[in-house]
């Protein structure tokens, strides 16, 4: 990390007009700790009168009573999903992700919730989705307000029969998606559940990166990170095979597998078990050696999943061809440079961007014309149930992601 | 296609929500104290008269009326709140509650390390709760449970699991419940924004870069015109003091030494002075760090400097003038050690500064908010949401004296000299 050498101002530079009465000394220390812009801040001084709130309390509360919350959008592993809006202006829709209450959690507010808040209170970015606000409600349930996302994600949408698209679509969304992992990386955020369902749409076709519940920040070397991250068919050969020290590059295989998904409208590799994910994954890359992976065999699992295994050798170019046309060659040689088994030679998320791909005709649809579908109301319980819990201290998790199957029948 | 540091820092909630000018700091410093010293009268004055009221109506004898909860003997001992019917109750001051913070952080920084946290964790907690401090008074909420608390919360928000039995188990007489129980309030006092931007990688980062250009590699911005052979004579012929003329030249080897011995010693301060000041709220990361490795060694810094900004600028100026303030706000902290200072010096000053904190801590006493004393009560209240007004007024006056005793119990244990259980080292 370099040092820059441009002026870090603060917002309020030191000689700034102070507010002299207190009721001003009082709004500025409100607008100050206040996420959101724009709304006036409760004039009530915290004095006995005031029930006995803190001045967070009633900050909170303000927050709260700004949004009002409506029907069931979707539920994921540790959320339920609600749409939303503001109460002053009911067609400024948002969505509010209410966390569950975990009865046997017995350690306070839980991880992916935290997780969750922390980055995406840091992250600004066209592609990825907006933290609006967080409250907690009285019985102590944390909600985040995000921009709402009414269009399905990029799973519903190769799913989706109906919908017929082509190379120019599949361009135009995988650049969004890999402009948002490219932003992450540059913040020092791994996301570690990139896939379709994680992809949601905004209302003029945007695609927008989701679900930080799995997020980290990348760790200095010599910390051990967990590998039981990354939904199984997203999840590449290095954590698989038990490395304990990853980088960006993880999430550049998730990015390039559902890349691959978009082009071919089914899931790229598919499996039942962590065992099964790494054979599907030997079975279009090639067992990984010593010449083409340096390293891979010192891996805690190497030799458990290859020591007697017979060798496998890579696909080559012809299966690219004849099961990636509407990538066109360049497509198919960025998909391979980011589904590189080597973590050391797979892309970074700034390579990708860099690559011809995106230049070289035809040009990505522009949003407005890309298709859609109907928004609204998603069957959900469909998300693929998910994660192994992120326990780095080293207890593996033994409720690592179950898979719907019924979602993967067409 | 690179963000720089600073496009990162501007969208950061640090930068968004916990930056300010001294004058902002002190005012904001100045209203918590207020408000909080208002309710703890306020409450003060209510116990009373709930109390006056129930020895009104109790035709009690002497001895009745010495158990009757609540009811003080006069002397205030034993953290009460002083009896005098009407007396005001003496509340702290702004700059006695700085000093209970900076003496909660102190304390939070040794439970860190007692723990075998790693110092981001650490650092992060302790910037909750000098967050947390700026909008709530000491008087309202003590800091044992709130500093504990916030290490375990910093250990959530730092990627790291640790249960709540697990972290009480760490403490003697401590309850996961009691872990858990401000963890809302202080997440809410938080604005729930997690992430903290510590300078230590900085550190790393210049560390590394002034290693390259000792070997001889230096890349140089557009602005310097230094290749990397004058670049590397320059800085091995740096003197140890600004303002002398350049030394001999020594060797890479030797070189070597005299940048581990600066970043070690800037590490020092960023894990101590930095953490413990005001430097988080008045400065980005990479200007705490740049005054940390100016206190350590000045030449070099200023060699670094120029290797990043042209020393004619304006922003070179002005920049500098920044970090030496920030040195300066570092270097005035107790922890801060130089070869200058003399030990005898230190320890009476050391000796000064604990018998001020006892004394702050016993005034403390006769001015905590009886209302924040039971955290974990209070944790369950909210959850039900069920604090009803007055009907729980007598309940809660029998209680009051219990918690009172109670919190006067874990005030020793947290600032007496046993703070872990079997006082050994954690690994
Ligand atoms: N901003 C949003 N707008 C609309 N629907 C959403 C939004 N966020 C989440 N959802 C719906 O809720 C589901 C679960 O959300 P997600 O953030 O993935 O939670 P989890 O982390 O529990 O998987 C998503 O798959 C999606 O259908
Ligand atoms: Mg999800």
């Amino acid at each position: 990390m370099t040092f820059s050498p441009v002026l870090s101002p603060r917002p309020n530079p030191p000689g700034t007009k102070m507010a002299t009465n207190a009721t001003a000394a009082k709004a500025k220390a409100l607008a100050i700790l206040n996420n959101s812009r724009a709304v006036p801040s409760p004039s009530v001084a915290s004095t006995p009168g005031d029930g006995g709130l803190d001045l967070a309390e009633q900050m909170n509360d303000e927050v709260r009573r700004r949004f009002v919350s409506g029907t069931r959008l979707g539920e994921g592993t540790y959320a339920i999903v609600y749409s939303g809006h503001y109460r002053h202006d009911p067609s400024k829709l948002v969505a509010i992700k209410k966390i569950k209450l975990n009865a046997d959690f017995k350690d306070g507010i839980a991880m992916d919730a935290i997780r969750e808040i922390k980055f995406l209170s840091e992250l600004s970015h066209p592609n990825i989705i907006q933290l609006h606000a967080v409250f907690s409600t009285k019985d102590q349930n944390i909600s985040l307000v995000l921009e709402h996302l009414p269009l399905g994600d990029l799973e519903m949408l190769w799913k989706n029969h109906s919908i017929s698209y082509g190379g120019a679509d599949i361009k135009s969304w995988a650049n969004m998606l890999c402009q948002a992992v490219w932003f992450c990386h540059e913040n020092y955020v791994l996301h570690r559940d990139i896939k379709g369902n994680n992809l949601l749409i905004s209302a003029d076709g945007t695609v927008k990166l989701a679900d930080f519940g799995l997020a980290r920040s990348f760790a200095d070397p010599g910390r051990d990170m967990t590998c039981n991250v990354i939904t199984r068919f997203y999840r590449p050969p290095e954590l698989l095979l038990g490395c304990r020290h990853y980088g960006g590059c993880v999430d550049v295989w998730s990015t390039g597998c559902v890349i691959a998904e978009l082009a071919i409208r089914e899931f790229f590799l598919p499996s039942e078990t962590d065992i099964q994910q790494l054979s599907v994954i030997c079975d279009v890359f090639g067992i990984p050696t010593e010449e083409t992976w340096p390293g891979v065999s010192k891996l805690r699992h190497y030799e458990a999943s290859f020591g007697a295994a017979a060798p496998k050798h890579p696909h080559g170019i012809n299966y690219w061809k004849q099961r990636f046309p509407l990538l066109g060659e360049d497509g198919i040689d960025l998909l391979r440079g980011m589904l590189r088994m080597d973590p050391m030679k797979r892309l970074s998320a700034t390579q990708v961007l860099q690559h011809p791909y995106w230049t070289n005709a035809p040009r990505p649809t522009k949003k407005e014309n890309l298709p859609k579908q109907g928004g609204g109301e998603k069957t959900m319980g469909e998300d693929l149930k998910r994660r192994g819990g992120e326990i780095e201290t080293g207890r593996l998790d033994k409720v690592a992601r179950k898979l719907d199957f019924g979602a993967m029948k067409k | 296609m690179k963000l720089s540091e600073d496009d990162i820092y501007r969208t950061s909630t640090q930068y968004k929500h916990w930056s300010f000018t001294p004058a902002q700091l002190a005012a904001q410093r100045q209203k918590t104290n207020l408000v909080a010293a208002e309710r703890v009268k306020a409450n003060v004055a209510r116990q009373r008269a709930t109390r006056a009221k129930q020895l009104d109506t109790a035709s009690a004898s002497e001895s009745d009326r010495a158990n009757t909860p609540g009811i003080e003997n006069g002397n205030g001992e034993g953290g009460s709140t002083p009896a005098r019917p009407g007396g005001e109750v003496e509340c702290l001051t702004v700059a006695e509650e700085m000093k209970l913070v900076d003496v909660f952080c102190e304390r939070a920084l040794e439970l860190g390390a007692f723990c075998g946290f790693p110092i981001e964790v650490t650092a992060t907690g302790i910037q909750f709760l000098r967050r947390f401090y700026l909008y709530n008074s000491p008087m309202t909420y003590e800091g044992q449970n709130i500093s504990r608390t916030c290490i375990f919360l910093a250990n959530k928000t730092e990627g790291i699991h640790v249960t709540a039995e697990e972290y009480a188990a760490k403490f003697s007489n401590v309850t996961s419940d009691q872990v858990l129980a401000p963890e809302y309030l202080i997440v809410q006092a938080l604005r729930f924004n997690f992430d903290v931007r510590h300078p230590f990688r900085g550190l790393k980062g210049a560390h590394l870069e002034l290693w390259e250009i000792a070997k001889g590699k230096f890349a140089p911005l557009p602005h310097d015109s230094r290749t990397g052979e004058a670049a590397q004579a320059e800085m091995l012929a740096l003197p140890t003091k600004t303002g002398e003329p350049a030394g001999k030249r020594v060797s890479v080897n030797e070189f070597e030494k005299r940048l581990t011995a600066t970043y070690n010693a800037a590490s020092a301060v960023l894990k101590t002075a930095a953490l413990l000041t005001d430097a988080y709220f008045l400065y980005p990361p990479s200007q705490i760090m740049l005054a940390a490795h100016l206190l350590a060694d000045e030449p070099l810094t200023l060699f670094y400097l120029s290797t990043k900004l042209p020393p004619s600028s304006p922003i070179h100026a002005k920049l500098l003038s920044t970090i030496r303030a920030c040195a300066t706000l570092l270097s005035s902290h107790r922890s801060f050690t130089s070869s200058s200072t003399i030990k005898e010096e230190k320890e009476a000053r050391d000796k000064k500064e604990k018998s001020a904190v006892a004394a702050l801590i016993k005034k403390l006493r006769h001015c905590r908010d009886p209302d924040k004393l039971d955290l974990v009560q209070l944790n369950q209240a909210h959850k039900r949401d069920a604090v009803q007004d007055g009907s729980l007024e007598e309940q809660k006056a029998k209680r009051r004296k219990l918690e009172r005793e109670k919190a006067k119990k874990e005030a020793d244990d947290f600032w007496g000299p046993e703070l872990p259980k079997n006082g050994a080292k954690a690994g």
